[in-house]
Order: C-alpha cells, then structure tokens, then sequence
C-alpha cells in the first residue's frame, strides 16, 4: 500500500498553515521536532500495543527508532531538552505523523498544542479546549460536538473509598485503558478470585497476625531458598504482595452498596453544571466530601472558564465514565466530532500531569495540550 | 511439464526427520534426486511436485507470500509471523509432532502470581514501584502483545530475544519470559514457573496451504492427490482394524459400540455369514473387543491399518474451501 499521504500530493494546506500562524500569534512558540525519534519513549508511555501501529528501524548500532507516531512526546522530549524545561512554556505544531491504519494513508499530518508549566489549571484547560474549537472552526465546523471527561473525579472517588490496594489500583487501571470496569466490578463482587489453594492454610495463618513479623517470616522464607532479587522484584515486594492478597483473602467481596456508589458515580453525564451539582450530592452523601473536594473545584472553575471563552456550556457534554483511553491523562478530557457524522475525533486531547516526570523531569511539570487531526478536517469547505 | 506445486519442508533437524518420516508413511517418499546437499527434492512416483527445503520460519513467510502451495511448519510461527493469519493461510492438519506449548512464564520466587489477573496487577505495581515498565523477554512479539492485551495487561515492555529467553529473569533483563515449552524441564530448571492460565497457544507442525498461491487446476489436483493419502494415512492412525465373526450381531449392538467406543463401520453391517468390520480408536480396542464376546463372538482380531481410502477427502475439501 502507498504509505505517502494525501497531504503532500496535495501540496500544503494552507488553512493548517493559517491555524497555527494564528496559534504562534496568540503567543504558542512553533516547534518542528525530528521526525526519526528514539522508539522507548513511545512505547514505554502509550504501551506496547502502539508498536505494531509504529513505523520502527533499528540503529546499526542498536538502538530502536521509530517515525514519530505523534508530536506529544517528541515536543515535551524537546522543551525538556531546552532551557525554557520547568518554566512555563506554550508551543504549537504541525507535521506529520506515522502509524499503520487499516484503509487510511499511514503518513498523516497533525497540528496542536502543548502548554507546559502553568499553575492555573482550570484556565489552561478551558484555553485548550477553546483552542481546539478554534481548529474546527478554521475549517467551517464553528458547533463541533463537544465531549469532556475528567480521570481526576475517578481517581478522587476510589482513593476516597475503603478499598483494598489492589482493587484500587484495579479499578484506576480499567477506568484509564476504557477496560470492561462493569464486568471487573461484577467479579469483585462474586469474590473468589483470589483464593490461592495450596497456600489456603498459610495464608489464613498469617492474616490475623502482626504484619512486621509477617512480612520478616515471608522475606527469610524466600532468603532460606536463595533468592534475593528476581526478575527485578524484590523479595520484600514479593513479601508486601504475597500478604496483600492473604489480607484479601478468597472470601472478600467488594461490598454492595460500595459498588452502588460506584455505579451511581459512573452514571453521571449531562451538561457540566448539572454534573457538578450531580457530584456534590454523591459526594455528600457517601461522605467523600473531601477527597472529591480538590477535583471538584477545579472541574467548577473550568466550566466557568469555558463559558468565559464563549463556549456554550449547556452544548457540552461532559461524563463521569468518559476517558481517552491512554493512561497518561491525570485530569481534564476531550474531544471535538462533527454533530452530522459520529465516530473519530477531529480535535482531542487533555491534561497529562505526569507525562514530564516519566519523560525524566526531576521536578513535576503541569502539561496539558490537544492534537487536530488536519486530514479530517480538509474536508470542509470553510475557512480562510 | 516443470513442477508446478511446491512442498516446503524443513531443513534441518527433527523437524525434517519427522517430516520427512510422515510423508513416507502417507506414501509420499521425498527424495533429493541431485544429492543430499541438494536444497531441492522430488516426491517418488508423483511428478509436478518441487520439494523445497526451507527453515521454518522461512517457509512460513513463504507461505504467506503465497511463494509455495503448500508447507510443513508449527502453528507458532503462523500465528507470530503472519498477521490476519487465517486469511491466508489454512492449516489444513495437524501432523502430531513438534508439539510445543507457548507459555507466560515467570520466577518461582514470586509465590504471590498464579494467574494472569496477578501479572496484571503486578505489572502495575511494578510501574509505580520503580518507574518503568516491567520487561517481558520472548521471540513471540505479537503473541504476546495479543495475549496480554485480551487480559486488558498493558504496563509491560517486550524485549525481543533470539534464544535462551529462559535466562533472562536471572540474568535481570526481564522479569518474565514468554517462551515455547515442551515438558517445562528448561523452565523449571531456570526457577521459572508457567502460569496457571497463561498458555497462549497450544501449538504442533501444521500442514499448511497458502491461499495466495497461485492454484490452477494442475496444481489443486496434486493437492488432492497428496491429502488424499494424508488422509488415508491419518485414517488408519487414528483407528484399529477390528474384525469378529459371530450370529448375534445386530443393529442395536453397533449403535452401542459406536455410542460407548466411538467405532465406525466403514463397510457397513455383518455380512451374510456374520462378519463384522469395525474401526475403533486404539484406546478403546480392549474394550470393545471384551464387550463383543460378551455377547457372543468367539473370535476377535485386530489388526493395524496401512490406509483407509475413503470416497470422500476432508483435508482436500478443508483446502478447497479455504481458496
């Protein structure tokens, strides 16, 4: 298959020259990053199902790399890399990109944002979205369908709940990969799936016992048998989880009303104001007040952002349960799609907190940025 | 007329032994007419068939590309190195050697994994314990990433690896491996365990036909001749020729020893002077021979098969319809 895209048979497209010129001069500094770019980045941060989607050679003197499969990571990679890394940055972009699609060229052209630093998240995050609008809009679609989410109101309400470690860290995983979480709640519920036969007796021995003697007894066991350090897990990790699931045992269930809430909280969609005041209720009533607290102000504050930014807010359509489907976004969601086609997203994007540190940040860096798919767009007739 | 349908068999090794060894029983000699260097063969008796002797591997990309009609080689392969492998290829059967089970394995030491659902949960512990990705060394890339993405696993990284991926825990380049076993013996000799539910294929050689090949007529008529007696061959290996003589004998007594022996009558029932021909499975043959004197034969032989040739030809008709 020809993997050229349309774009440069088609020569530029100057409505995506002309969205980010408008970009650069509401202050976004352009940045052209290499398109050949190191591999370990990408896979390590979106997961190892991108690299059959990823364009990958290796070095002659090894070393993986790949055609950048989006400009995220390579533009945090460059800002991190310049003297501007910790200070409060916004930078724009348009190139292209490279992944294997099914029926559609695997060269595409991308165009976003990223802003990096600014303390004042519900501002930036609305900015953002606004923004992406503006991309739309660009092209003639000036009412894209708007769709938002926020990881962090999930992440407040399960750190909020009495939950074992491992059903917590569960749960957060299922919510961020869009992962059957209706289905993993049913089996929490029946239970079981822990039990560990041929350890039943240890197990149950050790459950009600003093957790510092426990854990020293299983570490010498491990010792006694010569292993230290397997696989790049310690005994004392091994120890920590061995007890953990003994502490769960086959007979704990996630209790029913606990499910309940999680399914009221899951249930909660509409436009952002009724969903804020939806929130407050859940949050009175569980008695979550203040671990929803924190990201429940922000998401309020944002909502006023946007309506700041001219966006009709009653049009948004915000839901507890929405996610993008990629583990590094902390915070706010989004996506922009065509009220008269449904399917793939023409702009999206969102707050990823933590993506600076993985990339190796030593101090945290607030990050939040959105993509423009070009391709879909040029089909509009409007714009400049 | 040049061969115009080509057989790829491997190379090298056991592989090419048992190969080769279930050709001949099927009556499909191969031989290298131009020595035994020679990477190119024939079949005795059969013209129009080329004898390629290829890797593994190679014949597996060969048959994806639709180079050759037909191959020998393992399940593994087609489903790693073939993407939408169904699509073109068909495994027509498989041949009962080179069994080999792809497997998620990991140290022993980790007495808190059992399952998948642990690996699961232990890989996102292992992210946020150390900051990186917990390391899964295998030759088996796509395998892997199908597997554990069906268990909705995602915080690990794949280390490719070539050979002894067994060593890789203890020699701190992954924390776990993904790896063919045959008995677990090498596993269990480098501290490692497999996973209760972390078999990902339960594989062995394959016959298997590239739809993408070019078939005319000629060549899909050497196909049928050689599964016609593949066929014929696995016929008589999955069966024991039984033959009893006794008056008795009468419908509802065959329903029974098809019921509870899984017999076939390929020749119907007693004949005139009550003579009874069953084919039975060789696990069932004691059985059977007891529940038939039981009532009232005297005599019971039994007698291994060469080849049962039936009208019809399944591995033929599973080609066909594959094309």
């Amino acid at each position: 298959m020809d993997a050229r895209a349309t774009s440069e048979a088609k020569g530029p497209d100057a409505r995506a020259e002309a969205l980010v010129s408008a970009y650069e001069r509401a202050g976004y500094a352009r940045l052209s990053p290499a398109i050949l770019q190191p591999a370990e980045p990408f896979l390590d941060l979106s997961g190892e199902d991108i690299r059959k989607r990823m364009y990958l050679t290796s070095a002659p003197g090894g070393g993986e790399f790949c055609l950048r499969p989006d400009l995220t990571i390579p533009v945090s990679r460059d800002y991190l890399a310049s003297p501007a890394a910790g200070q409060v940055a916004g930078l724009c972009y348009l190139g292209p990109v490279f992944r294997h699609r099914k029926g559609e060229p695997a060269e595409f052209l991308q165009a976003g944002i990223e802003s990096f630093g600014r303390a004042d998240k519900a501002a930036a995050d609305a900015e953002m979205l606004a923004r992406g609008v503006e991309a739309t809009s660009n092209y003639g679609l000036a009412s894209p369908d708007i769709r938002i989410g926020d990881v962090a109101l999930f992440a407040g309400l399960i750190a909020g709940l009495e939950l074992p470690a491992a059903w917590k860290r569960r749960l957060i995983k299922d919510f961020n990969r869009k992962a059957n979480l209706a289905q993993d709640l049913e089996r929490l519920m029946l239970g079981g799936t822990n039990g560990r036969p041929e350890y039943q007796g240890v197990l149950a021995a050790l459950a009600g016992s003093d957790p510092k003697g426990a854990h020293a007894l299983v570490t010498d066991l491990l010792s006694i048998a010569g292993i230290n350090a397997v696989g790049g897990r310690s005994v004392g990790e091994i120890a920590d989880r061995f007890l953990e699931q003994a502490a769960l045992g086959a007979s704990t269930r996630l209790p029913r009303d606990v499910r309940a809430l999680i399914e009221r909280f899951l249930a909660i969609a509409g436009d952002p104001d009724q969903a804020a005041a939806d929130l407050r209720a859940l949050a009175k009533d569980a008695n979550l007040a203040a671990a929803l607290e924190p990201a429940l102000d922000l998401f309020e504050h944002r909502t006023g952002f946007l309506a700041a930014h001219g966006i009709d807010v009653k049009r948004v359509r915000f839901a507890t349960a929405f996610s993008r489907g990629f583990d590094y976004y902390t915070g706010f969601v989004f996506e922009l799609t065509d009220p008269a086609r449904t399917g793939d997203p023409l702009v999206a994007g969102g707050r990823y907190d933590e993506l600076l540190t993985r990339l190796g940040s030593p101090q945290p860096i607030p990050a939040v940025g959105f993509a423009v798919w070009i391709e879909r767009l040029a089909v509009y007739g409007g714009g400049p | 007329m040049s061969a115009p349908l080509v057989l790829a068999v491997p190379a090298k090794g056991r592989l090419q032994e048992n190969a080769e060894a279930f050709f001949a029983r099927a009556g499909l000699a191969l031989i290298k007419p131009r020595g035994a260097r020679d990477y190119r063969g024939a079949v005795a008796g059969l013209d129009g068939v080329e004898v390629a002797y290829l890797s593994a591997a190679e014949i597996t990309s060969q048959l994806a590309a639709g180079a050759v009609h037909l191959g020998v080689t393992g399940e593994d392969l087609v489903r790693e190195m073939i993407p939408d492998a169904d699509a073109r290829v068909v495994l027509v059967e498989g041949l009962g050697f080179g069994f080999a089970n792809v497997v998620v394995a990991v140290p022993q030491a980790w007495i808190d994994v059992r399952t998948m659902a642990d690996i699961d949960d232990v890989a996102t512990a292992f992210r946020q314990h150390h900051g990186r990705k917990m390391r899964v060394a295998t030759k088996y890339v796509n395998l892997t990433r199908g597997f554990f993405s069906d268990y909705g696993i995602h915080d690990y990284r794949i280390v490719e690896s070539s050979g002894a991926t067994e060593g890789a825990p203890a020699a701190g380049s992954a924390e776990l491996i993904v790896d063919i076993t045959t008995t677990g013996t090498t596993l269990a000799a480098n501290g490692l365990k497999v996973v209760e539910d972390g078999v990902i294929l339960r594989s062995q050689a394959n016959l298997v036909a590239a739809r993408t090949a070019p078939w005319g007529a000629a060549e899909r008529e050497l196909a049928r001749v050689i599964l016609d007696r593949v066929a014929a061959q696995a016929r008589a290996r999955a069966f024991r020729e039984v033959r009893a003589r006794f008056a008795a004998c009468d419908a509802r007594l065959l329903e029974t020893a098809r019921e509870k022996f899984g017999v076939v009558t390929p020749f119907g029932g007693p004949t005139s002077s009550g003579m009874l021909t069953l084919h039975c499975p060789p696990a069932e043959v004691y059985a059977l021979t007891s529940y038939l004197r039981e009532h009232g034969a005297e005599a019971v032989a039994v007698a291994d098969l060469g080849y049962v040739f039936s009208k019809d030809n399944p591995l033929f008709a599973k080609l066909e319809a594959g094309l």
